[in-house]
């Protein structure tokens, strides 16, 4: 019997297998090559073959119709497709509408992927072929200009510093160091943050994401199904969308975003709330995305984030983990970054997270950001424990 | 089949700032102002949105300077500010200062509006209002 707030897909699927391909840099390959390598990977991983995938779920940058590509690349022939773009988000929505699908009967082996080779250009980041025309004559750059006015406002309101944005940074890089398929593991001070070439102020170079290339799939089976495979699965406990503009200009409050409906909506079908939360996974596309984040899904009030990441909170060793594989800004970042974050979670609810592993994780939030803070989705993971 | 009005929203948006002034939607059901231009009012749904001039005077709500890189031996880029601007009459927009030095440009600033670009391909931006801090 299903309940007005969705609780009915609580713990209904799981994720089963994660696989990553290409990370940083893979000349010569073009996205749907490093994408299939990330879906074999996950597909090893869970134990299940190709044949087995009935259901696919993807979105990119370079192709317009990136999920029948997938398919004709794959070799496969699904009987549920679903290819909802959202921007960077659109994983962790994509999470939420596997369960759905799981869960309904509509296919039995749910697969996630996306790939971009956008560094090293074989498949460039093509622009979106809507662009806000109404900002377009004023020659923003998408989408750094949407942050930086974000940054600037929520300095401005809430006294928040630049220090404070670096202290992102720098967690993010700390965290990086402990894992060997980051890109960038070098050390990093906020002194470095502050120095470093500005962009668009206020953000500079290190205050913004990688631009690398990646491939990164999942694979999400039905829970009874998730039981008896190879891996320890990551249970699907709740999720949620939001989307309220797609010009940063239209955006009703440049310093809060839909997060703060997508999390209220994840958390109230997983039953849970943010002090339940053991590791959480932001979309860093910028550095502010942590602070509005955090702020947005209830660690702290609104305009207290820049403090609240003070003093190495998110950092290794901190109170509350976050982008514990370095995120966008050091792990990678290959033009959409969603899928990265259900794959870390996996990893830190397994227990497979190397030096990077936080301890005792029941549960992690991943939390997706899409275009120019157009598009937030929200979804929560847990082991049996939680279930 | 729903009835089309005179002209689209786009176009009737650069017709009626040919006089030079800032020309808004507005509601005619629930009241409010509309920008970008649209076919529907995004607060009620309403159809009846009518074409009113308004006073182009604005407070930026927040900016970003974008700096370019030049290549070795060019002369060095100026760099180019972005702003969101808060329209007296309620709606905001994207735009920039094309007279005012970025490092001029401050959050609160007021500021009023012209145009830039070509007959039916006008852009709305602005100037630093007289005696603004
Ligand atoms: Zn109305």
């Amino acid at each position: 019997m299903s309940t007005a707030n969705g609780s009915s897909l609580r713990g209904g699927a799981a994720i089963v297998g994660v696989g990553t391909a290409g990370l940083g840099e893979a000349p010569g390959f073009n996205a749907m090559d490093i994408q299939a390598l990330a879906v074999r990977e996950a597909l090893d991983d869970a134990g299940l073959k190709l044949s087995d995938v009935d259901g696919i779920f993807c979105a990119n940058m370079s192709h317009t119709f990136p999920v029948i590509s997938t398919i004709e690349y794959l070799g496969i022939q699904p009987r549920w497709i679903d290819g909802t773009n959202t921007g960077g988000s659109s994983f962790v929505a994509h999470a939420m509408a596997a369960t759905l699908a799981l869960q309904a009967g509509l296919c039995d082996v749910a697969l996630i992927c996306y790939g971009a080779t956008m560094r090293s250009g074989a498949g460039r980041m093509v622009p979106a072929t809507e662009q806000p025309v109404y900002e377009v004559p004023h020659k923003p750059r998408y989408p750094m200009t949407a942050y930086a006015m974000s940054a600037a406002r929520h300095m401005a309101q809430f006294g928040t510093t630049r220090e404070q944005l670096a202290e992102v940074a720098v967690s993010a890089r700390l965290w990086a160091r402990k894992n060997p398929q980051a890109f960038e593991r070098g050390p990093l001070s906020i002194d470095d943050v502050l120095g470093a070439r500005m962009v668009m102020e206020p953000l500079t170079v290190r205050d913004c994401c990688l631009l690398t290339d990646g491939a990164g799939a999942v694979v999400m089976t039905r829970a009874d199904r998730a039981r008896d495979l190879r891996k320890t699965p990551a249970y699907f406990l709740g999720g949620g969308v939001a989307s309220y503009n797609r010009a940063v200009s239209e955006m009703p409050d440049l310093t809060s975003t839909a997060a703060k409906d997508s999390g209220e909506r994840a958390y109230a079908m997983a039953g849970m709330k943010p002090s339940d939360m053991d590791v959480l996974q932001l979309y860093d596309a910028f550095t502010i995305n942590v602070i509005l984040f955090l702020e947005d899904l209830g660690f702290c009030p609104k305009g207290e984030g820049g403090a609240f990441v003070s003093g190495g909170r998110i950092a290794p060793g901190g109170e509350l983990p976050v982008n514990t594989n370095g995120g966008g800004l050091s792990f990678c970042h290959p033009g959409m970054y969603g899928v990265f974050t259900l794959i870390e979670a996996t990893r830190q609810l397994r227990g497979e997270a190397g030096d990077r592993q936080v301890s005792d994780v029941e549960t992690v939030l991943c939390h997706g950001n899409g275009i120019t803070l157009s598009h937030q989705a929200t979804a929560i993971f847990g082991t049996q424990a939680t279930l | 089949m729903a009835s089309l009005p005179k002209a689209g929203p786009d176009q009737a948006f650069q017709e009626h700032v040919a006089d030079g002034r800032l020309w808004l939607q507005y509601c005619d059901d629930c009241g409010e102002a509309v920008f970008m231009p649209r076919i529907l009012c995004p607060h009620c749904s309403s159809l009846s949105l009518e074409w009113r001039p308004v006073s182009g005077r604005g407070t930026v709500h927040t900016l970003t300077v974008l700096h370019r890189r030049s290549r070795p031996g060019e002369p060095e880029k100026i760099n180019h500010a972005i702003v969101l601007v808060d329209l007296d009459e309620g709606p905001r927009m994207m735009s920039h200062l094309p007279g005012t030095a970025p490092e001029d440009i401050r959050i609160g600033m007021r500021v009023r509006a012209r145009f830039e670009g070509e007959d039916g391909a006008r852009a709305v931006v602005f100037d630093r209002e007289e005696g603004a801090a």
